[in-house]
């Protein structure tokens, strides 16, 4: 069973990968850090990341639907669909990779992986799956 | 050749690294760098929260104003909430509570860890508020839960004044945090995002911020996040006579003239009507 560091330390075990870290985008807080960070800070970058993760989650072009069945306090509807819909958010630089992985929990929470991948080592089709194996076993076990 | 003078624009605020690497620069409670930096084991009871201290590191921390560790993890069946008061109960100083939960397998290292970050750094929100009492430190008594994942004080402050900057910058009024809330009476409001939806349902005229996060069994400060968005967009407003009354205030008395100047007067009236 991984804690954060153990989730992290795997994800830097991709090919390519430059930092990881697990953020929560209603604060900018990073919860957990490893490698280096975009722009030398983590806590800056977690923020302004946190920041991205946030419009994605909650603007209605990217996650249709999941207002609807808030404002009508769905119960059932709200635990048969993850929270938020969006899966992840790729950004590609000229010589890397953002891959943003959100964390579906079984509790209330709003929390993402972040991978910095080298865009010259990194596979993203490879990051982007496993990234997602690694969030679901975050919280899952 | 006329000049156009502008002002040029106000600078970017820049965070002063050496100035944020050092505990003391912050000011939040100078009795709690002391703390981390003599590596103290105890408790600190501040007015508004308490912080659990090992070897100078923050192990855990709680707040009337935030729902605890047990909240979050149950709320939403995450943890039955049998097994939390079975740990809680057979927790001793080897084994913390959080340590027979996870041994138990009833909660997994990654969501323990998630959800002790979320109540820790929330709690220490609220317990590192500006208080008029000063704290009180006890060496020596640790937390039933064990450590968990402990958190520098040095990280705790820097994060505590940077959610209180991110909440200002959302709506600076701090009045709607801790009263009862009410929905304005809006034609048609405009949708909002799912979680502050999620909020919106629970305002109801009775309930406050740390009411509806601990019923959400989410972080109170996430909870001001989205009550302070959903004040800014008028959509809540607190349900409560409006400040402190301020005394009705006395108009001031006219002063009373004994000698006016009648000459200068006269003067004044002749130069008005002159024009």
């Amino acid at each position: 069973m991984p804690g954060i560091d153990e989730c992290l330390l795997e994800a830097m075990r991709l090919p390519g990968a430059l930092g990881a870290s697990l953020v929560d985008w209603t604060s900018g807080l990073a919860l957990g850090t490893v490698g280096d960070a975009p722009g030398g800070d983590h806590e800056a970058s977690a923020a302004e990341a946190a920041e991205l993760a946030r419009l994605a989650a909650e603007q209605r072009a990217f996650a249709p639907g999941a207002a609807a069945a808030a404002e009508a306090g769905d119960a059932a509807g709200e635990a048969a669909r993850p929270d938020p819909p969006v899966e992840d958010l790729i950004i590609s630089n000229h010589d890397s990779y953002h891959l943003l992985r959100f964390v579906p929990t079984s509790f209330d929470s709003s929390v993402f992986l972040h991978l910095w991948l080298a865009r010259a080592d990194g596979n993203l089709a490879l990051a982007r799956i496993r990234l997602g194996e690694m969030a679901g076993r975050l919280v899952l076990g | 050749m006329t000049v156009v003078r502008t002002t040029p624009p106000p600078r970017l605020p820049v965070r002063n690294k050496t100035t944020a690497d050092e505990p003391a620069a912050t000011g939040l409670s100078p009795m709690l760098n002391r703390l981390a930096a003599e590596r103290a084991t105890g408790v600190l009871v501040r007015e508004c929260g308490t912080l659990y201290l090992a070897d100078g590191h923050v192990v855990h921390a709680e707040s009337p104003l935030a729902p605890g560790l047990d909240v979050l993890l149950t709320t939403h069946g995450t943890l039955d909430a049998e097994s939390w008061r079975q740990a809680a109960d057979r927790a001793d100083e080897r084994h913390g509570a959080g340590r027979l939960l996870l041994d138990a397998r009833r909660v997994t290292q990654g969501t323990l860890e998630l959800c002790h970050l979320g109540a820790l750094y929330d709690a220490a929100y609220f317990a590192l508020a500006p208080s008029s009492a000063p704290g009180r430190f006890r060496y020596g008594t640790g937390h039933w839960l064990g450590p968990v994942r402990p958190v520098p004080v040095a990280a705790v402050e820097r994060e505590t004044l940077r959610r209180r900057e991110l909440l200002h910058r959302i709506w600076p009024d701090p009045w709607a945090d801790g009263a009862p809330l009410l929905r304005t009476a809006l034609g048609a409001a405009p949708a909002v995002p799912p979680r502050q939806a999620a909020v919106l349902t629970l305002v109801d005229g009775a309930r406050s911020a740390p009411d509806i996060a601990r019923e959400l069994g989410r972080p109170t400060f996430h909870t001001l996040v989205d009550v302070r968005r959903l004040t800014a967009a008028g959509l809540v407003a607190p349900h409560a006579p409006h400040a402190p009354h301020a005394p009705p205030s006395t108009p001031d008395p006219l002063p009373v003239v004994t000698d006016p100047d009648i000459t200068l007067l006269k003067r004044l009236r002749d130069a008005l009507e002159a024009l």
